[in-house]
């Protein structure tokens, strides 16, 4: 019992990373410019294919060639989509990212056929160890150093370096950032740059999991995401991660835990806490609220 | 030595003025600037007065490039047409925002580091913190305080400092008095005294009409988008000319 639930708390560990992850990509771009970018999906989808159709050529070509897919995608789609939409509201700019979406998905189609594609990547990574009577996957003690050592990078960036004080002004308060001399062109480029990275680590965690990659591998987890997003707060950066990691946490732990004919629903549940916290916390669990200025 | 000894105060060349030729700002086509011209020289401090809705915050942010504008904005002679904020700082052009809006969540140190984004040299950085440092000794005691956490006016010494960590010319301020206890007031005021003997020039827009008048070398009066009538120190204790400037 002990083994199992260690095991579990290490899947749900692994599998809230992945998703905090996914969120926080999506969360680095809302807070500059407001866009929830539901075309975060078929970024992940691109490195994921890279993964797939490269890994042969090994995984020092593979791994840096999936990064810099996604980060050019992520760049494209700022320059040629959303930064022609500045002025246009939150809504319509997430109108805006599901028809990219959808027109991503149909070019997928047309380049590498509705079937999934496949490769061993990083197989041995699927492995189980067995450690002191518990089994434990490899993958998942994998994405939890993965996600640890990225949100370490990310945190050192933000508070150690100009640049990433500049994009943490920026999502915080977009318009005074502009008014004090931040430049706006750079600062956005630079999140959607930064939600790249992070969509690449969650396609990697992803495609090593399944090994198979379709035209629409990338959809799922982007709505929890989103899901997760919100329910931390989507306007701040560590909302966005703890929403997503608390919705994979949880997800996880439902699918172990709950009798088989129950946990078929385990996302219905996450949908009910989804709804639960818009009707009590609508900012989000971890806003307290705006401003925290005092006279 | 004090801050207002010191001409450079950040300051690469001390002279530079600003000079607003028919500025208009409209929103969704109604009219809140209506053509108004105004110039504020170096070491010169101008008012703008009004009641609300006048139009004063929309012209300095139609000057900062913030909202659509025609007219002209110059800044020693060049215009700042079509430029984005953080181009316009670099102009030499900084604005204290209404409401202060500094980063609450950041520290005083992260915020008055941002304020240099925008400078045109790196080696003023260290000379210009330790002058706003000195203006405002609160923020070296507060520098690893999160911004938030501070008093109104320590909140308004610091969006004050931050601008100045741009190394700007010309100084726009916003209501700097909105919500401060009258201690509060008479600190930033005073601020802005020395920061104009540095040669800087400022343009404050203020509610306390009374007190504006009084400090600025020029107050001019915005209704309804338009400059009504232009006042002098010696105004401000003339209730007629006061009232006249509010209610017409």
């Amino acid at each position: 019992m002990t083994g199992q639930l260690i095991q579990s708390l290490v899947d749900a560990l692994s599998a809230g990373a992945t998703l905090g992850l996914a969120a926080l990509s999506i969360g680095l771009v809302f807070g500059v410019i407001r866009l929830a970018n539901f075309a975060q999906a078929e970024i992940i989808t691109a490195s994921a294919y890279c993964l797939i159709f490269t890994w042969e050529l090994g995984w020092f070509i593979a791994v840096p060639l999936s990064i810099l897919v996604a980060v050019a995608m992520s760049l494209l789609m700022e320059f040629t989509v959303f930064s022609r939409m500045r002025s246009a509201n939150p809504a319509t700019l997430l109108i805006a990212s599901f028809g990219l979406s959808f027109l991503l998905q149909r070019v997928y189609e047309l380049m590498f056929s509705n079937n999934v594609r496949t490769a061993p990547v990083a197989s041995g990574l699927a492995q189980t160890v067995e450690f002191a009577g518990v089994r434990i996957q490899l993958l998942s003690v994998a994405t939890i150093v993965i996600a640890g050592l990225l949100l370490l990078g990310l945190h050192l960036f933000l508070t150690r370096t100009s640049m990433g004080l500049q994009l943490k002004a920026a999502a915080a308060d977009f318009r005074t950032a502009r008014l004090i001399g931040i430049p706006a062109g750079r600062v956005i480029a630079l999140s959607f740059a930064l939600s790249g990275i992070l969509a690449a680590a969650v396609a990697f965690v992803l495609t090593v999991q399944s090994g198979a990659v379709g035209p629409t591998f990338g959809v799922q987890i982007t709505i929890l995401a989103l899901v997760g997003a919100v329910i931390g707060g989507i306007d701040k950066i560590s909302g966005s991660l703890a929403g997503g990691f608390l919705v994979g946490f949880v997800t996880s732990m439902l699918a172990t835990w709950l009798p088989q004919e129950m946990s078929n629903f385990k996302d219905a549940y996450v949908f009910v806490l989804v709804i639960g916290v818009l009707l009590f916390r609508p900012s989000g669990l971890l806003i307290k609220g705006r401003g925290v200025a005092r006279t | 030595m004090s801050i207002a000894d010191d001409a450079r105060f950040g300051s690469r060349q001390p002279g530079r003025g600003l000079r607003v030729e028919g500025l208009q700002v409209a929103y969704g086509g109604v009219p809140a600037v209506r053509g108004i011209d105004l110039e504020v020289k170096a070491g010169e401090a101008v008012g703008l007065i009004g009641p609300n809705g006048a139009g004063k915050s929309s012209t300095l942010l139609g000057i900062m490039g913030a909202i659509a504008r025609s007219g002209r904005v110059l800044v020693d002679g060049q215009d700042l047409a079509g430029l984005p904020p953080e181009k316009v700082v670099r102009r030499g052009v900084a604005l204290v925002p209404e409401g202060r809006h500094v980063f609450a969540e950041l520290s005083v140190a992260d915020n008055l580091r941002l304020g240099a984004v925008a400078r045109r040299d790196r080696t003023g950085y260290s000379e210009a913190m330790e002058h706003v440092l000195t203006l405002f000794p609160m923020l070296r005691d507060f520098g690893h305080r999160q911004a938030g956490l501070l008093s109104g006016g320590q909140q308004q010494q610091l969006a004050i400092g931050r601008a100045l960590m741009s190394d700007p010319d010309i100084l726009l301020l916003d209501e700097p008095s909105l919500g401060l206890s009258p201690t509060a007031v008479d600190t930033v005021f005073e601020a802005l005294d020395v920061i104009r003997a540095a040669g800087k020039a400022v343009l404050v827009v203020e509610q306390r009409a009374e007190f504006t008048i009084a400090f600025c070398d020029r107050t001019f009066v915005l209704h309804d988008g338009e400059i009504t009538l232009t006042l002098k120190p010696q105004d401000a204790e003339k209730v007629d000319v006061l009232t006249k400037a509010y209610f017409g």
